[in-house]
């Protein structure tokens, strides 16, 4: 059974008439990366915060539909910095703080704290203050703490805004190790020319309905490309006025061009 | 130089304590340039935006806006020339509606009501925020509140304007919309300086790039060749962005690195008709 | 400081503004605020108190209600309270509170609750600190005159109150994505220790502050 599951879930926020999604089916097996893709507001973040069970428990609002979850989930918000707890004086403390609040033992929380640490290659960050930390450092200890939690499903919105390139490509590469370990993985992004190499499906969201689900080559196709949500390279090739399929990377485009 | 530069930096230098943040850092831009602020986490970006806006002083060197020194001014003063929006906007707005937010810096700097009236409708109009105008800016999504953010710097009129990570959270329709409301700008004369990790959103609105590598000045040459040279960008943690790295890959006349030139491009090549 | 059990330092950031409204002005309270000054500079907070308290809207509205020796007894016993608190919020790592209360069987949610309240201090710094920033990038100005102050101060409270509250909503979200559930027995990180003097200690501070409610009574 996989690890996630969502059907038919419809979802208005409090006091709001309009759906924020609408018959959503997605279902996501364990060691799978799903990306989620679509213009600001089409309903990504929602949909993460009902995966993780957040909403409608914590944000209100009416849910129908079901959501089948078979494991722990853990999520960092396109906000990572109030996800901090303000409780912590060291990073350390603060990788520390969600497992903690789950009562393990200690000398469980410290293993896994270190090979959060390490993941995320902050260790050097042990003894700073989180307070005194860039968005890109906070955004890393909090998956760093989210991690730390040893979650099943790992829900990332947005995890590479604040990070510089060099920073986003270790992500996307930490994003396959953790896939690779067995977890179940869906990430709202917006960076789309980074999605073919990390995703191994792709669901289109527009206004809160999932409009196509598939493998990364539904960002090549002539819809998502019309709609502003194709890959560069794709965009380009359209734009020059050449056939489709559109190649989705520059790879697939030198094979094209030979 | 026949127009006198917009702001300029001679040998600036910068440090927290024991660490230089930015060191010997000079350049001038000159009005109605677009500059790219590039460089790793940590390279000095942020430093340097803070010197501009007034909100540091260098501790070697000059910082000057037009004919100001910045060690003369406090940044309350400097706004009348230097429109700003930092990291995290969303989180600066102050006011009760997005109108009265947006008009809150021409009025502080002392205009009469239609003056105010006339920039904060000019800069909502840019950003397409006009709907938006009586809303309270926490009831709008965050991508909307960044871009209220900016247009009460664009309402400002300000000779040079400095932009940090401006696109974070933007779809590609809004990040549209802000080069729009940039390029309007810059028309009329104002001088650009964008830091920005997006090399994609450099590409297509900006030209000129100053690459910052642990304090110091690594490169400043234009966009379309820093862009579209691998061995520069390596070393600096960065890799050309997409359209570039097409552009190399296929060995595309010219190496356009924005996307029209290189559809068009392309299409000549391939002997197609470009999409209009 | 920061070593000695959460306790102790809850005690001693409530005892002196106890002592200071206790013992007899201006004296008393003079002697109290000299201490918590003291310890607050100790802890290094002093450049943040020293413009929070000399700030002149403060006394000069007390000024205009009382005579010269209460404006000076109730100042200084606000000083007190205000500089025990910082000195509190710099002092205390609000997760060592958390452990000593959960350690003693409090429940998780009240600990929280109180630990909330003092992390608060140091992040509505850093949000006023940002806000201040970008307002004088829009052109307004902190310094001159008193009414420039004022119209400064104003602009500030405003939206520190506001995202502060927004806020809430995000942490309380933020929170549960971080394992937070009532209920749930915490793992103590690291339990403050809790030497013998130190308990003693508290037990004579606690009797200073009793003896003085009595003379006072009397």
């Amino acid at each position: 059974m996989n690890p996630l599951a969502l059907e038919g879930v419809e979802f208005h926020y409090p006091a709001t008439e309009t759906p924020a999604l609408r018959d959503v089916s997605l279902a996501v097996a364990a060691g799978e990366i799903v990306a989620l893709v679509g213009r600001v507001g089409a309903g990504a973040s929602t949909l993460l915060l009902v995966a993780a069970d957040l909403a409608p428990r914590i944000t209100g609002g009416r849910l129908t539909g079901a959501v089948r979850r078979r494991a722990r989930s853990g999520i960092v918000l396109p906000t990572p910095w109030t996800q901090l707890s303000g409780m912590a004086f060291t990073v350390w403390d603060e990788v520390a703080f969600g497992p903690a609040n789950l009562g393990w033992p200690g000398r469980e929380i410290a293993r896994h704290v270190e090979r959060a640490l390490e993941r995320l290659e902050i260790a050097a960050l042990a003894e700073r203050d989180p307070a005194t930390l860039s968005g890109g450092e906070v955004q890393r200890v909090i998956l760093a703490g989210i991690l730390a939690m040893d979650p099943d499903v790992v829900l990332l919105d947005e995890p590479s805004t604040e990070l510089d390139p060099a920073g986003a490509r270790a992500l996307w590469r930490l994003v396959r190790v953790l896939a690779g370990e067995g977890k179940a993985i869906v990430v709202a992004t917006s960076d789309l020319d980074a999605v073919p190499d990390v995703a191994d499906r792709v669901a289109w969201l527009e206004q809160g309905a999932v409009r196509a689900l598939g493998t990364p080559d539904l960002l090549a196709e002539e819809a998502t490309c019309a709609a502003g949500l194709g890959t560069t390279v794709a965009r380009v090739w359209r734009a020059a006025g050449l056939d489709a399929p559109y190649p989705l990377t520059v790879a697939d485009a030198v094979q094209r061009w030979r | 130089m026949a127009l006198s530069p917009a702001f300029q930096l001679d040998a600036a230098g910068f440090s927290y304590g024991a660490i230089a943040a930015l060191s010997a850092v000079s350049f001038a831009v000159a009005p109605g340039e677009r500059v790219a602020l590039l460089g790793r986490n940590g390279a000095g970006k942020s430093t340097l935006v803070r010197l501009v806006t007034g909100l540091l002083q260098p501790d070697e060197g000059t910082v000057r806006v037009g004919d100001w020194d910045t060690r003369d001014y406090a940044p309350e003063d400097l706004a009348r020339r230097v429109g700003s929006v930092f990291q995290h906007a969303d989180q600066q707005l102050f006011a009760r509606t997005v109108r009265e937010d947006v008009s809150f810096g021409p009025r502080a700097l002392g205009f009469g009501e239609r003056e105010v009236a006339r920039r904060t409708d000019d800069a909502l109009e840019a950003l397409a925020l006009t709907a938006h105008a009586a809303q309270h800016p926490y009831d709008l999504p965050p991508a909307l509140r960044t871009l209220a953010a900016l247009a009460g710097a664009l309402a400002l009129e300000p000779a040079v304007l400095v932009l940090d990570e401006p696109t974070v959270g933007l779809d590609r329709a809004l990040q549209a919309q802000v080069a729009g409301a940039l390029h309007e700008h810059v028309a009329r004369g104002a001088a650009l300086l964008v830091v920005t990790h997006d090399l994609a959103f450099a590409a297509e609105t900006l030209e000129r790039g100053i690459v910052l590598d642990r304090g110091r000045l690594a490169y400043d040459e234009p966009l379309a060749t820093l862009l579209a040279s691998t061995e520069r960008l390596k070393p600096l943690g960065l890799v050309p962005p997409p359209v570039a790295a097409l552009s190399v890959a296929l060995e595309l006349p010219g190496l356009p690195v924005r996307e029209r030139e290189a559809a068009h491009t392309l299409a000549r090549v391939a002997g197609a008709e470009p999409r209009p | 400081m920061r070593t000695r059990h959460p306790f102790t330092l809850l005690t001693l950031a409530a005892a002196l503004p106890t002592l200071a409204w206790l013992l007899p002005a201006p004296a008393g309270a003079l002697g109290t605020a000299a201490v918590a000054f003291g310890l607050a500079a100790a802890a290094g907070v002093r450049r943040v108190l020293i413009p929070v308290v000399t700030a002149a809207p403060f006394w000069l509205f007390l000024f205009v209600l009382h005579d010269l020796p209460t404006t000076l007894a109730i100042g200084l016993r606000i000083t007190t309270m205000v500089a025990s608190f910082v000195w509190l919020a710099a002092v205390l790592a609000p997760d060592r509170l958390v452990e000593a209360m959960v350690v003693r069987g409090w429940s998780v949610t009240v600990a929280y609750l109180f630990a909330a309240t003092l992390s608060a201090v140091p992040l509505f710094r850093a949000r006023a600190r940002r806000i201040v920033e970008a307002q004088r990038c829009r052109g307004l100005s902190p310094r001159g005159s008193v009414a420039n102050r004022l119209r400064a101060l104003r602009a500030l409270a405003m939206p520190l109150l506001l995202s502060a509250l927004h806020e809430v909503d995000e942490r309380a979200l933020a929170l549960e994505t971080r394992g937070l559930r009532s209920g749930a027995r915490r793992t103590p990180l690291a339990p403050p220790p809790d030497p013998a003097l130190e308990r003693a200690a508290r037990w004579v501070v606690l009797l200073v502050c009793i003896a003085a409610l009595v003379a006072r009574l009397v």
